[in-house]
């Protein structure tokens, strides 16, 4: 019971639980200013040159000038909307194959683990801290032409399929868009597992048991009860891997080849190798609002607004 | 036929073990292959096939040129990173949870952004300012750039715990003569703290590991991702296993430290 | 600040205290004298200002005007780590990163006591509250009673002048409340100081205060001992909000002696002057109140056994609940569409039962009368009218 100060705060501007900082007013401000004037300047404002790049023209030598040179967008997508398709393909399949394998691995650290389930945690930070170029590499070993797992999937004739299927070349796995979403895959699983595992977690485990006596079969209780219950979860995990595998070049680079470059490999190349930044910047301007819009739309769609 | 079948059972009731099992083994096999690869003696300059069993890198891990350099460099950097995005997020977390004040909504915004753009995209519109500025890239702009992106991440970290905290604690503490720096000294820090401690790992982590934003900002300056991706182009020296397998084992014992020290304090405590 | 005057229970003064949070307003001109060693009780609803008193009392809240006294001294504009006020919260907000005897010793700490006395004295109060040998637990290892206690200890710890509890028993369950409620009084009673105890159960503050201030608005309604409040309620609100109160519209008819007489429906009504806080003119309208309990009940058949001189209302009985110790009676009278009577249980009478005509009477004396321009219902729980006042406090 708190008579006016449990109550007011709801309602009231100036809620009692707040010391009266009479002097305090600017206190926000003052808090406040430092990081945003840093998040301002070295992220929103280089947003705005960014733009303002896209639309001049120009050459190094000269320098450039706002034209607004609006074609350079549509020479951009001209040029370059496989690489784009490539990206939300690639990141969309690597992120649907997060969730298939993150889920059960979030599952089984929130309910079955048991005293493992420190250990398991663990176990899924720690390879963060092993560069994630390092490990990125080590998958040219794993994936090597000639070696185990190519040699099982070979056996298995799982390569003729894929073959057949455009997503792996001949007997190679490395340097094809497998190898790619394979890697893209590995990098953003634990961005997927953490997540699912913090609304997982919150599920109180005696709804699986009622669920469990009104429903015979555990896929039943699963699909009604505990998947619906962890959309939170789904949702900002789906976000935190589409989102950065989208953007990624390290994975198309390292483990795939000329024909699975992706909208990543053509921004960095353009900007650090070719110097068009006018392109580059479009480029980027173009993934970012793709990003921003089909991430609203997602947002919508499955009704979890608050995600931060 | 019946053997089958309870192998069918088991294999149905274990599903979710057997999977979530698989997928952990997915996400080690590359930390495997590494430290395994740590004890390998290539025959080229690439470290990708196994030839034979060697401790060289092991004794001298310093032993390829630029590359230790590159990782005192990838920690200083990681460490001024995570003290100025620590102190600045913590600041703004204050500010969200305990004020009040105009244009939430968009200063909310301005967090989440970046934690919601692909890395490439900032990395090149940030590049776009310093060449509109004319900044030397190196140190700084790799700084600047790591603790841009961080920020959010320490905010959201000390936001959770700062709400989670009862503002009643200060005012206990204001009662019993605390002053306003006593207060926050002696009662919201040690309370905070775990979010504090959270939210710097984490920027710890992430400004150590980054690539892509650093690639962009760093000139000729080679943090050691940077050191590492040159030579998956020139080829890989032994040495950057070594280092990367013992990253991985200082990370696991200090956690594993941590986790029976906080043991052994909760015994003492019931 | 030596620890002669901190000894010392302390008087306590709010004058004409006002604070408004947006459109609503907490307190509307709050006055209260609290004598030394005194243990007074803030009583009311939600959002009548009670904890918003509190508060500014502890330092935690700045009053728009008005003035916060502090054994004569006005404290108004010192900070609440430079007052000598020790508060006890709702929640009890115990350091969690604190063992128990460590959050006793806070204060101490905070005011440079050298460790060794301060653990002694720490463990000198936790023995006071009955927690000696839980010194080292810390708050999550203890239960809610016991996490209270070393609230209270802590609060102890820098021998204030006043004790400041704010709903210190709320969380608990009803018999640890019993139980908590003769500790807090024992405890006062030990360390001789002032209590200021907010609360909006009114069984609470008639238990342990000394003194009641009923608050409603923002402003106290009534003063006083908790019988004296009880048996000579001065409003509506205080009649209906302390217990229960049948309270019937009357218009004053004679005097008799001490007496006046009073119509209300066909019959006549004796009301004691003294016990009538309203203007008593011929013809003025009056409210007159009685206790449920005050009241007796006989079958209409009977009615010639009743004694003379009782106050009479006849009825007929619309409900009866029976509670183990006595009996509760609705009924529907002329004067009072629902009148309640609590007979206790010693002799039951089967002809008692819903429909039965009966008579209402009482001694007189138990009779007392209010001014007549003021809502019957203000005071009872889930009224219109309590419920607006409420809700205008509380916005």
């Amino acid at each position: 019971m708190a008579t006016a100060t449990s109550e007011a705060p709801a309602l009231a501007p100036a809620p009692a639980t707040k010391p009266p900082r009479r002097r305090g007013r600017w206190t926000p401000y003052w808090l406040l200013l430092p990081g945003l004037l840093w998040l301002f300047v070295f992220f929103a404002l280089p947003m705005v040159y960014q733009v303002s790049t896209s639309v001049q023209t120009g050459s190094l030598e000269e320098g450039y000038k706002v034209t607004w040179h609006f074609a350079t967008y549509w020479n951009a997508l001209a040029d370059y909307w496989p690489q784009f398709l490539r990206s939300v393909l690639y990141a969309g399949s690597a992120t649907v194959l997060c969730l298939l394998l993150g889920y059960p691995l979030a599952y089984l650290i929130a309910f079955r683990a048991g005293r493992w389930r420190n250990l398991i945690m663990i176990l899924v930070i720690a390879p963060f801290f092993t560069s994630f170029l390092i490990r990125t590499l080590a998958w040219k070993t794993i994936l090597a032409d000639g070696g185990p797992v190519v040699g099982v999937l070979n056996s298995l004739h799982v390569l003729d399929v894929t073959s057949r299927l455009g997503i792996t070349a001949g007997d190679r796995v490395l340097a094809t868009p497998l190898a790619v979403v394979c890697g893209l895959t590995y990098n953003f699983l634990p961005f997927m597992i953490l997540p699912l595992y913090t609304s997982l977690e919150r599920i109180d485990g005696r709804l699986h048991e009622a669920a469990g006596d009104l429903y015979a079969r555990p896929f039943t209780t699963f699909r009604k009860v505990t998947f619906p219950l962890s959309m939170p979860g789904v949702v900002s995990g789906t976000l935190l891997t589409f989102i950065p595998a989208s953007g990624d070049y390290v994975n198309a680079d390292l483990l795939g080849s000329t024909d699975t470059r992706m909208v990543g490999n053509v921004i960095q190349t353009q900007f650090l190798r070719i110097l068009d930044y006018p392109t580059a910047a479009a480029l980027s301007f173009i993934l970012m609002a793709a990003i921003l819009v089909m991430v609203t739309l997602y947002i919508r769609k499955s009704g979890t607004e608050d995600l931060v | 036929m019946a053997f089958v079948n309870s192998i069918g059972r088991w294999l149905k009731s274990h599903f979710v073990v057997i999977a979530g099992l698989f997928t952990l083994g997915y996400l080690l096999l590359p930390n495997i292959v590494v430290t395994v690869f740590s004890f390998n003696k290539p025959k080229g300059r690439f470290n990708y096939e196994w030839q034979q069993f060697s401790t060289d890198a092991w004794r001298d891990p310093c032993g390829v040129v630029g590359m230790c350099g590159s990782l005192s460099l990838s920690l200083r950097i990681a460490f001024w990173a995570t003290v100025g995005a620590t102190v600045l997020g913590t600041m703004i977390a204050f500010a969200l949870v305990r004020y009040r004040f105009r244009a939430r909504g968009a200063v909310n915004s301005l967090i989440f952004l970046p934690m919601a753009m692909p890395e490439v995209v900032m990395a090149a519109s940030l590049l776009t300012l310093f060449l509109n500025l004319g900044a030397q890239l190196g140190f700084w702009t790799i700084l600047i750039a790591h603790i841009m992106f961080c920020l959010s991440f320490v905010v959201v970290a000390v936001k959770a715990r700062v709400m989670s905290m009862d503002p009643r604690l200060e005012e206990a503490a204001r009662d019993l003569y605390a002053g306003p720096v006593q207060t926050f000294v002696r009662v919201t820090l040690p309370i905070v703290a775990p979010g504090i401690v959270a939210g710097a790992l984490l920027a710890f982590a992430l400004s150590f590991d980054d690539f892509i934003i650093t690639n962009f900002n760093a000139g000729s300056t080679v943090t050691f991702p940077m050191f590492v991706w040159g030579s998956a182009q020139r080829g890989t020296p032994v040495q950057i296993n070594v280092i990367g397998t013992a990253m991985f084992l200082i990370a696991v014992l200090f956690v594993l430290a941590g986790m029976v020290i906080g043991n052994r304090r909760n015994r003492q405590k019931a | 600040m030596n620890d002669m005057t901190l000894e010392k229970a302390a008087t306590v003064e709010f004058r004409g205290l006002r604070r408004e949070f947006g459109p609503t307003v907490a307190l509307d001109g709050l006055d209260l004298d609290v004598r030394p060693g005194e243990l007074v009780a803030l009583l009311g609803p939600s959002g009548c200002g009670k904890t918003t008193a509190l508060r500014m009392l502890a330092g935690f809240e700045h009053p728009d005007s008005g003035e916060v006294l502090v054994d004569g001294q006005d404290v108004t504009e010192v900070p609440a780590h430079r007052r000598d006020a020790g508060m006890v919260f709702q929640s009890y907000s115990l350091f969690p990163h604190l063992s128990a005897v460590d959050n006793v010793a806070f204060g101490l700490r905070m005011r440079k006591v050298r460790t060794a006395e301060r653990r002694a004295r720490a463990a000198e109060l936790l023995d006071l509250v009955g927690l000696g040998d839980k010194g080292e637990r810390f708050p999550h290892q203890l239960s809610g009673g016991q996490q209270q206690r070393v609230a209270v200890a802590r609060a102890l710890i820098n021998h204030p002048k006043v004790l400041l509890l704010d709903e210190p028993l709320g969380a608990l369950d009803l018999k640890l409340r019993r139980q908590m409620q003769l500790e807090l009084k024992r405890i006062q009673t030990e360390v001789g100081i002032t209590f200021v105890h907010v609360t909006h159960d009114q069984e609470e503050a008639m238990t342990m205060a000394d003194t009641v201030a009923v608050m409603n608005g923002g402003r106290v309604e009534q003063l006083g001992s908790p019988s004296d409040l009880y048996e000579n309620p001065r409003t509506t609100f205080v009649a209906n909000f302390l217990g229960t109160s049948n309270l019937i519209e009357a218009e004053v008819d004679t005097r008799s002696g001490d007496g006046i007489v009073l119509k209300a429906g066909g019959g006549k009504l004796l009301l004691p002057e003294a016990r009538c806080s309203a203007p008593t003119t011929t013809g003025g309208k009056v409210l007159v109140g009685v206790r449920p309990e005050k009241i007796s009940l006989t079958h209409a058949d009977a009615a010639g056994d009743i004694p003379a001189g009782r106050n009479r209302i006849t009825g007929k009985i619309a409900a009866t609940s029976f509670i183990g110790v006595s009996t509760q009676y609705v009924v529907d009278s002329a004067v009072c569409p629902e009148f309640e009577v609590y007979v206790q249980n010693i002799d039951r009478d089967a002809k008692l039962a819903p429909g039965a005509e009966v008579v209402l009477h009482w001694n007189p004396a138990h009779t007392f009368g209010l001014h007549a321009d003021q809502s019957l219902l203000a005071g009872t729980t889930g009224s219109a009218g309590v419920g607006t006042v409420d809700d205008e406090a509380a916005v």
